[in-house]
């Protein structure tokens, strides 16, 4: 019997493929190139990066461990943390609520001077902390009309919490907002208007549509900010007053304390806050490898 | 003027309220004390402004803030493209890890950084011993100011150039060398110009941090008059002497002069983005 069809004979008679030759791919670079450039960003990056922050831990440590564990049980060292602690406790929810709905102002409306708007969310940016700082202190200071009569009634900004909080406010303002905007963007308004139309009231539609689409672009945002809020410097040395256990942040001790030349102590608040900072980004490693979806408009920004 | 910030008709709730947040928000943290900046520079007048910026130690400041930010934003920019090119193109040992430490600076408070740098970089230091053997001092001269811009500003063009790199169709590439180009031709020809818009946005963040960096710089500059002091530090120094008009006017030079910078660099971006017709 012929064997009629032609799709199982073919593939005996097919002429054994051509030998594939090693050739360089023409969209690569030759091996040497490549293994040059790797090693330049791994030596400048190791200089810039890994270096210091191996440093911070191993001049904590310089004097054995007990020396540095000693140093955080110092009052001035707990009472910064705890400063630290409340800014960042009043100051990330609010930039998170501000985030959101600004973001949602933005991305969920069409209105006139919607880029005027976002320029002046972005304006922290561009301006020094040390300025943001002056800033305040122009605003609040004792010497000012505002100032003096807050101080008088009992509630003073400047050199107290409320300048350092709204320092920090002002510097990790657009952060929240920044992360929320692309993602917004990116998946539209008809979720939210099908949940409309289905009855849902709007802080239902909020909650349960809008809220569980944004959530890990919203953590990434909080984190980012929480980071620059606990680390702020020239800002908060501004309106501070630098008071030791009372207006005195961790950035703002570990200044205080280099300059005193306790070294030790001063590094080992330094790695206190270096361990934070790690903690952050694997936070956000371990985020980018499992929603990678969910945050790539982030990225794509 | 009417019509600003009121929405077209839309189905949406929550104009009022989000709308109401946010500027809220932005008018108490951002605009009023911003506001209070300009409002005291206006009632101490311009030429008195002048006056306090038109001085040697000012001028030097400045020149020094804006010439080193320049700088290390130029290094970011040429080293970001090439770390940028390293992580999406090129496989090896140790790059997720990489790709997660080139946002350190970002998560590292500018304080502990400045004296981890210090640390390393002055001269009793682990590096800086080895730069002061062949008479290179780093640290508390204008290098250090430079290394220290240089870690502010990292991550800001890796991170908008990235995914632009990974976006980014191959066949391009292929295209371009299989009608003859060389692969040199076809990275500053192809890649290139496909990159830059992303690379200069990078370029204008970084620039814009290094400016008004403190934390990190004051540590390792030595804060030198004349030579080392950044245009920061002197309205601090201002305000510890309690000279708020002082303060006033070198805050708001460095506003107009970082602006206008901005302003150049968008422009270029508008200019760099149409020459190749892509948005």
């Amino acid at each position: 019997m012929i064997s009629a069809d032609p799709v199982f004979t073919r593939h005996e008679n097919r002429p054994p493929p051509p030998r594939t030759r090693t050739c360089i791919s023409p969209t690569t670079e030759p091996a040497w190139v490549r293994r040059t450039l790797i090693g330049i960003v791994l030596t400048l990056l190791s200089l810039l990066l890994f270096a210091p922050l191996w440093a911070v831990f191993a001049e904590a440590l310089g004097d054995g461990i007990a020396a540095a564990l000693a140093s955080l049980g110092n009052r001035d060292a707990l009472s910064a943390i705890r400063l630290t602690l409340t800014v960042a406790a009043i100051t990330v929810p609010l930039n998170a609520a501000f985030g959101i709905a600004a973001a949602w102002a933005v991305t969920k409306f069409d209105f006139a001077g919607k880029s005027l708007l976002l320029t002046l969310i972005d304006l922290p940016f561009s301006v020094s902390p040390v300025v943001a700082g002056l800033c305040i202190v122009l605003l609040f200071g004792a010497n000012t009309t505002l100032g003096g009569w807050l101080v008088a009634s009992g509630y003073p900004v400047v050199f107290a919490l409320p300048g350092i909080v709204l320092a920090t406010l002002f510097i990790t303002f657009p952060f929240v907002a920044r992360e929320l905007m692309p993602v917004m963007i990116e998946q539209g308004r008809a979720e939210e208007e099908a949940a409309l139309t289905l009855g849902a009231s709007g802080w239902r539609t909020f909650l349960t549509v809008t809220l569980p689409n944004i959530r890990w672009a919203l953590v990434y945002g909080v984190l980012l900010c929480n980071a620059r809020a606990m680390g702020e410097f020239g800002a908060v040395a501004v309106v501070s007053g630098k008071i030791r256990g009372q207006t005195a942040t961790m950035p703002i001790t570990i200044e205080m304390l280099y300059n005193e030349y306790l070294s030790v102590a001063a590094f080992t608040l330094a790695a206190v806050l270096a361990l934070l900072a790690l903690l952050i980004l694997a936070i956000k490693t371990a985020l980018e490898l499992r929603h990678a979806d969910a945050l790539s408009a982030i990225r794509k920004h | 003027m009417r019509a600003l910030f009121l929405p077209r008709r839309s189905p949406m709730p929550g104009f009022g309220l989000s709308m109401g947040v946010t500027v809220t928000m932005l008018s108490l943290v951002v605009l009023l004390p911003v506001g209070a900046l300009l409002w005291k520079g206006a009632s101490f007048g311009a030429t008195n402004l002048w006056e306090v910026v038109n001085r040697p130690r000012v001028w030097q400041a400045l020149l020094l803030s804006f010439r080193l930010s320049a700088l290390a934003a130029l290094f970011n920019l040429a080293f970001g493209i090439l770390l940028a090119w390293v992580l999406v193109r090129y496989r090896f040992a140790g790059r997720r890890l990489l790709d997660a430490a080139v946002d350190l600076p970002f998560a590292l408070p500018t304080a502990v950084a400045g004296i981890a740098l210090t640390a390393l970089y002055a001269p009793n230091g682990l590096f800086g011993a080895l730069a002061a053997e062949i008479g290179w001092r780093i640290a508390y001269s204008q290098w250090g100011i430079f290394l220290a811009l240089v870690f502010v500003g990292l991550p800001f063009v890796v991170r908008s150039v990235q995914p632009v790199l990974e976006d980014m169709d191959r066949e391009v590439e292929e295209a371009s060398a299989t009608l003859g180009a060389s692969r040199w031709r076809t990275i500053t020809r192809v890649v290139l110009p496909v990159i830059m818009p992303a690379a200069l946005t990078g370029f204008a963040l970084s620039l814009a941090r290094a400016v008004g960096e403190y934390g990190s710089v004051i540590f390792i500059a030595g804060n030198i008059p004349m030579k080392t002091e950044i245009a920061p530090l002197l309205i601090v120094i201002q305000l510890e002497e309690f000279n708020y008009d002082g303060a006033t006017a070198i805050g708001i030079a460095m506003l107009v002069l970082s602006f206008t910078l901005l302003l150049v660099i968008n422009l270029v971006q508008i200019w760099s983005r149409r020459r190749i017709g892509y948005v």
